[in-house]
């Protein structure tokens, strides 16, 4: 039994390595200079440190615009999405209603229908409705998810309707039901939804790949794919835009960890 | 009810408004941006039309589809994206279930462990190519100094067919086990522990118990991962975008990659768009048999 505990620990070390190291690997390399970078007999640690990849990047590139570009659209699509998904999931967790089965289907069948495969005639959809190079385009279209639809419906199954119907009672509109009961009493799914938005839209490539050739418009991971194609491989910037675009993703994950986990799981297990 | 009749009926009347008002932010944007689309790919690509087409281009019937037929680029593109799926499938279901199995073992820190390997499913895929590509880089990487120190000759890397298009399923592995991990985890606690003690007391060996319960009491869970796992990996693209490029010699470009250049590098889009129907044909019955193989399961 003992020997069993020490075996588990032993893998659960090697599996630290596996997944984090790689990642240390990465930002220690950031603040390596180029003689250290370009050697075929690399260290792990810096030998010297230094900021001149970092200087480089924001020299080169227009990256704090893309930075300000990545903030705005996972900040206000997530805003968007919170409001609408939950909306939608109210409308299907607490009215009965004809059709509802084929809203339902209708939604599932999105799920099937990923960016990736239509993204010819969504180009083309983007453009007649004049989003094409538009940040709209990377807040509104995306901001509507099957996920958080079914994410929030579930939750929201769980709150008693009694609340809802002693409101009704009370005379208030169904407006100020959804905004004064329905979102404070959803907060947890809320926040499980929004920071996932978040971390899909801060991720995202597909999407601006479609919809943005200004690089004005550019975001983060447009700009560090575009920084890799482009140039031959930029590696010293490369390494220290990418090490940027980690920080507010492992800040985000620091302090909703928790939400993190359960939100897998929920959508895992209910979908 | 002490409602008059009057405005019972027209709160009955708003009832019936009031869930559709709810959806219609969502099912506009649907519209829009994914039934929309669907339906003009499908017109599309029975269509001539090219990224230059202004107004309607001509109807060809299907001599796109024909022309994919005898189209070996696409065919290559489509037969790699389907070997990844079978390759990869079953190694993120093993190594996923691994970790998970670990998880639920009786030890310390275990918010700890789970916190570092879910981390790299916080990682753009962009930014994971760049990772991966950066250690795996045969002049400057770590793996191939790490080789030569220990007495092996270094590996042309990105240069050989075979180590790029393994590296694409390593990274995929690497980057997405953290995700499938917490399903499972979910669903091993969620089995109860008397299943255990009795098969115990039977005398049933490790094996046999995750033969007998484990692995058939995770059929939920199982679906679950191998179809957020296949549709994951057919329409995997960021990734190879900075890991690979799709080189050396076309060895990691897979179906997304060459719809998108058939369309904004070559400019046909209806040729584009027969592929993304045939692909879609093919992702829907991957997942349809898995379905109908797990329910096929649930019955016996």
């Amino acid at each position: 039994m003992k020997k069993n505990i020490w075996t588990n620990y032993l893998i659960a070390a090697l599996l630290v390595v596996v997944f984090l190291v790689p990642v240390i690997y990465i930002l220690l390399s950031s603040f390596k200079p180029i003689n250290e970078l370009f050697t075929n007999t690399p260290a792990f640690f810096p030998r010297k440190w230094t900021f001149d990849n970092y200087r480089g990047a924001l020299a080169t590139g227009n990256f704090t615009k893309y930075i300000f570009n990545s903030f705005i659209v996972a900040i206000t699509s997530t805003f968007l999405a919170v409001i609408i998904n939950t909306m939608s999931g109210y409308a299907l967790a607490k009215f009965r209603f004809k059709g509802d089965t084929v809203i339902m289907i209708m939604i599932l069948s999105t799920i099937m229908l990923p960016l990736e495969i239509i993204m010819v005639p969504i180009f083309q959809v983007l453009k007649f409705f004049g989003l094409y190079n538009s940040l709209w385009a990377l807040i509104i279209p995306p901001a509507a998810t099957p996920t958080g639809i079914f994410l929030m419906r579930q939750y929201l199954l769980t709150i008693p309707d009694e609340i809802i119907q002693s409101a009704r009672i009370d005379g208030a509109s169904e407006w100020k039901i959804f905004t004064k009961i329905i979102l404070p009493n959803a907060k947890p799914a809320i926040a499980t939804l929004a920071i996932f938005s978040f971390m899909w839209r801060w991720n995202d490539y597909v999407w601006p790949l479609i919809a943005i050739s200004d690089p004005k418009k550019y975001t983060l991971q447009l700009a560090i794919a575009n920084l890799t194609g482009e140039f031959g491989t930029d590696y010293n910037s490369v390494l220290a835009i990418s090490a940027v675009s980690m920080i507010p993703m492992l800040i985000v994950f620091i302090i909703f960890q928790r939400q993190f986990v359960q939100g897998t799981m929920d959508s895992g297990m209910k979908g | 009810m002490s409602v008059k009749s009057q405005t019972y009926r027209s709160y009955l009347l708003k009832q019936k408004i009031v869930p559709y008002l709810f959806l219609t932010p969502n099912l506009i944007i649907f519209s829009i941006f994914i039934i929309l689309p669907a339906f003009i790919g499908i017109y599309y690509s029975f269509t001539n039309m090219s990224l230059f087409t202004f107004g309607t281009p001509d109807i060809i019937g299907f001599d796109n589809y024909r022309a994919l037929w005898s189209n070996e680029e696409f065919k290559a593109a489509l037969w790699n994206t389907i070997k990844l799926v079978l390759v990869t499938v079953p190694l993120m279901f093993a190594s996923s279930l691994l970790v998970a199995t670990l998880l639920v073992q009786p030890i310390k820190a275990k918010g700890f462990f789970r916190a570092i390997y879910y981390w790299p499913v916080m990682i753009s895929a962009i930014v994971v190519g760049i990772i991966w590509q950066w250690i795996l880089s045969q002049d400057f990487g770590l793996f191939n100094a790490i080789l030569t120190g220990l007495g092996f000759d270094p590996i042309r890397t990105f240069i050989n067919p075979t180590f790029a298009w393994w590296s694409v399923v390593f990274a995929i592995v690497w980057s997405r086990t953290g995700y499938y991990m917490i399903i499972f985890v979910g669903a091993l606690l969620s089995i109860p522990e008397t299943l255990y003690e009795a098969a115990e007391m039977d005398g049933a060996n490790k094996f046999q118990k995750f033969c007998f319960i484990t692995y058939p009491s995770l059929r939920a869970a199982r679906l679950m991962v191998f179809i957020l796992v296949t549709m994951e990996i057919f329409k995997i693209y960021p990734l190879v975008v900075t890991l690979t490029g799709g080189g050396p010699f076309d060895a990691t470009e897979f179906t997304v990659q060459h719809i998108y250049e058939t369309a904004f590098q070559r400019y046909n889009i209806g040729l584009a768009s027969a592929m993304s129907v045939v692909m879609l044909l093919i992702v829907t019955l991957f997942t349809g048999f898995n379905f109908f193989m797990s329910r096929r399961g649930e019955n016996k």
